[in-house]
């Protein structure tokens, strides 16, 4: 054992080549991705996203999903698990800092820049945590046997980017601002920019930059009429993710790495290439495509005869003229006279023009014994269908429907809600302002029915008596209930009813 | 024996103050302890040594690997055990997950192989009970031996102790010497103190530095010998003395050169400690 100060010679010297430390990486990598999986804001954002996701999974479209839609659906609430991401990842950037363990830590073998990786890569398994709940919130849509319609895979996308983004800009801030109230503070900020880049005054472009992009219409389209830069916006978020991330390990050391360059180069080059992508439109092609499908639906719709109707859909929604059937069967079954055979056509309608940049009413069919269906189902939209279909059946025109203000209201209320399994739960859903007495707007597709309270009353007694009793009343005066200008005095009368006390004026 | 840290007239200066001038050592297994008093360079030498700061001139290898090299200060890193003078904690790490930390910085890479090597030096130093435990609700002396585990994980053949016993009490600091000296069996322990009685029961070695010199390197009984006839007893303080304090029974105990027929007394490590001091210029205190 010595230790001496005279005499040291200068020290032999070994030369090694250093080991690449990235399993190192990869181990603290798991390890930092554990920590932020157990993070109080992480498992509290979860907890609130999981939660959503199922009370939204018995919710969507009414039961009968159209998946162009649920891809959509998937990307708001990981959000908010991105933003937990964002805080906690940030604070455990910080935390060497914060708990004055840099000189400690300084000398051990992993360097800073491979640190900052870890950060990084420890945001992964939280973004494929989210991927795969986003991947059961869609599957488990699909599955349905009600679905319809086509996914987007880029729009499925976009959630688990958005986390992957929030987790890159946490590290980036800890690297630039390492303060704790950096994180919290960008987050104002990022609330702020997404408020103004997704205002209705800012330009179509500008809304792209924030990660979720919103719809202002409701409406279900054909997929192949949607027209949202999915993919681009997929190719930006992801291109936005490296370059933040890839700034993140510029500032931490990586600068002198050319593969750390030359990636940051890319990676800005894919955020651009995205940027545009997104910011083009929507493309000619597709807006010609809304346009047909608008004004002349029958150029793209495939049609099927069965009995007396003819079911004409979108090919997507194929599948769902078996629903359309079993309410129009209903419909005619409870019909007198030539209802049960006159010829139908139930088409279904959609107004494209202004792709999911509003809503905008259908206008009633010009056709004669056309019935217009759209492209929801499920819910309100299913008696309101079953009222539209009686309302052809008895005016024989659609368009016909605004004009009916007198007693014939009673014989298409009853035909069109008497086979349905619940006829009172399904006139409240039908009317505007979910009652059962008095007068009442009569929700449709296409035009409005005006309900008086006179016809709520004979309609309500109607439906008091024994189905098959009402059935028998209804069809063996048939031709008197339907025609035009009979008084709802009368169809009480008819039908061996109380003639009604409310008032029977349309407004 | 081919020495384990073999350092050639370092020198460092913060702005104009001299940290380190011209230092050399070598450092063989066992505990060297670095006496000093504050501002004598003792934690700007070990953080040279540990590869924290680099010396402005001078060279220095561990087991052979320089570290003025990118690749040669990785091998000494992953080699290099070490604890701050005052080290910080995540308090939100469990005593268990802070080593582990520190384990796979120092890319102990293998899960159930590292695990196992965090068990086995929490238990080492007597934490194997409490490694769940955040490290917030441990005691002082408790978080130092948390230190001193991941300063032992991978079990590295150099280890450097920057003032460990600082803020124990005397039972945590006869313990931690007991983890000091085991961790001395078969690597090279450089520790930094100001007490003297942990140079004289653990190290083999003492180096006194002051104003950033080398002033003593030899044995704790060579240092203790420096003061051989130069201690002695009085009724009064000695004027000559160059220390002297009373003691318990009331008489002066004188540390210099003493008057003819002076009543001298068994010399200890430190009454040698501040007479290298003295000779080395540095203000003694008593």
């Amino acid at each position: 054992m010595t230790a001496t100060t005279t005499g040291v010679p200068s020290p032999a010297v070994t030369t090694t080549a250093p080991r690449p430390s990235w399993t190192a990486v990869f181990a603290l990598a798991a390890f930092e991705g554990r920590r932020l999986l157990l993070r109080v804001p992480v498992l509290v954002a979860f907890a609130v996203y999981l939660a959503w996701t199922v009370w939204r999974a018995h919710r969507v479209g009414d039961g009968h999903p159209a998946l162009q839609d649920v891809d959509r659906a998937t990307q708001g609430a990981p959000v908010l698990v991105g933003l937990a991401v964002l805080l906690s990842v940030h604070q455990a950037v910080l935390r060497s800092r914060r708990y004055d363990t840099e000189r400690h830590l300084s000398v051990l073998v992993v360097p800073p820049w491979r640190r900052t990786v870890a950060h990084l890569l420890s945001v992964v398994p939280v973004t494929l945590l989210v991927a795969v709940c986003v991947g059961v919130q869609f599957t488990w849509q699909a599955l349905k046997p009600t679905a319809v319609g086509h996914g987007s895979p880029a729009e499925l996308l976009v959630g688990p980017l958005s986390v992957l983004l929030f987790g890159a800009f946490g590290v980036l801030l800890g690297r630039l601002l390492p303060v704790p109230a950096a994180g919290p503070l960008l987050i104002v900020f990022l609330f702020l920019f997404s408020v103004f880049a997704t205002a209705p005054t800012s330009t179509g472009w500008s809304r792209w930059l924030v990660p979720s992009v919103g719809e202002n219409s409701s409406a279900t389209l054909p997929s192949d009429l949607i027209g949202r830069p999915a993919a681009w916006h997929a190719l930006y978020l992801a291109g936005l993710a490296l370059s933040v991330a890839l700034a993140a390990l510029l500032l931490s050391g990586g600068a002198r790495l050319w593969s750390v360059r030359a990636g940051a180069a890319a990676a800005v080059a894919l955020t651009l290439a995205g940027a545009w992508g997104q910011s083009r439109g929507v493309p000619e092609e597709t807006a010609e495509a809304r346009v047909r499908a608008t004004v002349a639906p029958e150029k793209t719709q495939r049609c099927v005869a069965r009995d007396a109707t003819t079911y004409c859909a979108f090919p997507e929604w194929g599948p769902r003229t078996g629903d359309w059937a079993e309410v129009v069967d209903d419909v005619r079954s409870l019909a007198g006279g030539d209802a049960h055979e006159r010829p139908l056509t139930v088409r279904q309608r959609i107004e494209a023009r202004y792709g999911l940049d509003g809503d905008a009413a259908l206008a009633a069919s010009p056709h004669p014994g056309e019935v217009t269906v759209g492209t929801s189902w499920g819910g309100n939209r299913t008696p309101e269908f079953a009222v539209a279909v009686a309302v052809v059946l008895v005016t024989g025109r659609e368009e016909a429907s605004g004009a009916v203000c007198d007693g014939r209201i009673v014989p298409v209320m009853w035909t069109a809600l008497a086979g349905r399994p619940d006829p009172v739960a399904d006139l409240r859903r039908v009317r505007l302002d979910d009652s059962v007495t008095g007068g009442a707007i009569v929700l449709s597709q296409t035009e409005t029915l005006q309900m008086t309270a006179a016809h709520t009353e004979v309609l309500r007694a109607l439906l008091d008596l024994p189905r098959d009793e009402a059935a028998a009343r209804v069809k063996a005066n048939w031709a008197e209930l339907t025609a035009p200008k009979v008084t709802t005095q009368r169809v009480a009368q008819v039908l061996g009813l109380d003639a009604p006390e409310g008032e029977d004026a349309c407004q | 024996m081919t020495p384990t840290v073999s350092a050639s007239g370092l020198s460092l200066h913060f702005g104009r103050t001299r940290a380190l001038d011209d230092v050399s050592l070598r450092l063989s297994p066992g505990v060297t302890g670095l006496l000093g008093p504050n501002g004598a360079g003792k934690t700007t030498l070990l953080r040279v040594l540990a590869t924290a700061v680099p010396a402005d001139r001078g060279a220095f290898t561990v087991l052979g690997h320089d570290p003025a090299t990118s690749g040669g200060r990785q091998e000494v890193r992953r080699r290099l055990g070490y604890l701050p003078q005052t080290p910080g904690f995540h308090p939100d790490f469990s005593a268990f997950e802070f080593v582990d930390y520190v384990a796979i910085l120092k890319e102990l890479t293998d899960r159930t192989a590292r695990h196992r090597e965090v068990r086995r030096v929490l238990d080492e130093v007597g934490l194997g009970d409490v490694r769940g435990k955040r490290v917030k609700k441990l005691s002082g002396g408790m978080r130092q031996r948390v230190a001193l585990a991941a300063a032992l994980v991978g079990d590295p053949e150099f280890v450097v102790l920057d003032e460990p016993t600082v803020g124990l009490d005397p039972e945590q600091r006869m313990r931690f010497r007991e983890l000091i000296a085991r961790a001395g069996e078969g690597r090279t322990v450089l520790l930094s103190t100001h007490q003297t009685e942990d140079v004289a029961m653990l190290c083999h070695r003492v180096v006194v530095l002051a104003d950033g010199a080398v002033r003593f390197d030899g044995t704790p009984a060579e240092l203790t010998a420096r003061a051989a006839g130069r201690v002695w007893s009085s009724a009064e303080r000695d004027a000559g003395a160059k220390a002297g304090w009373r003691t318990g029974t009331g008489s002066f105990r004188n540390v210099g050169d003493p008057p003819a027929g002076a009543d001298l007394l068994e010399p200890t490590l430190e009454d040698g400690y501040l007479l290298t001091l003295d000779g080395a210029g540095a203000e003694v205190t008593a």
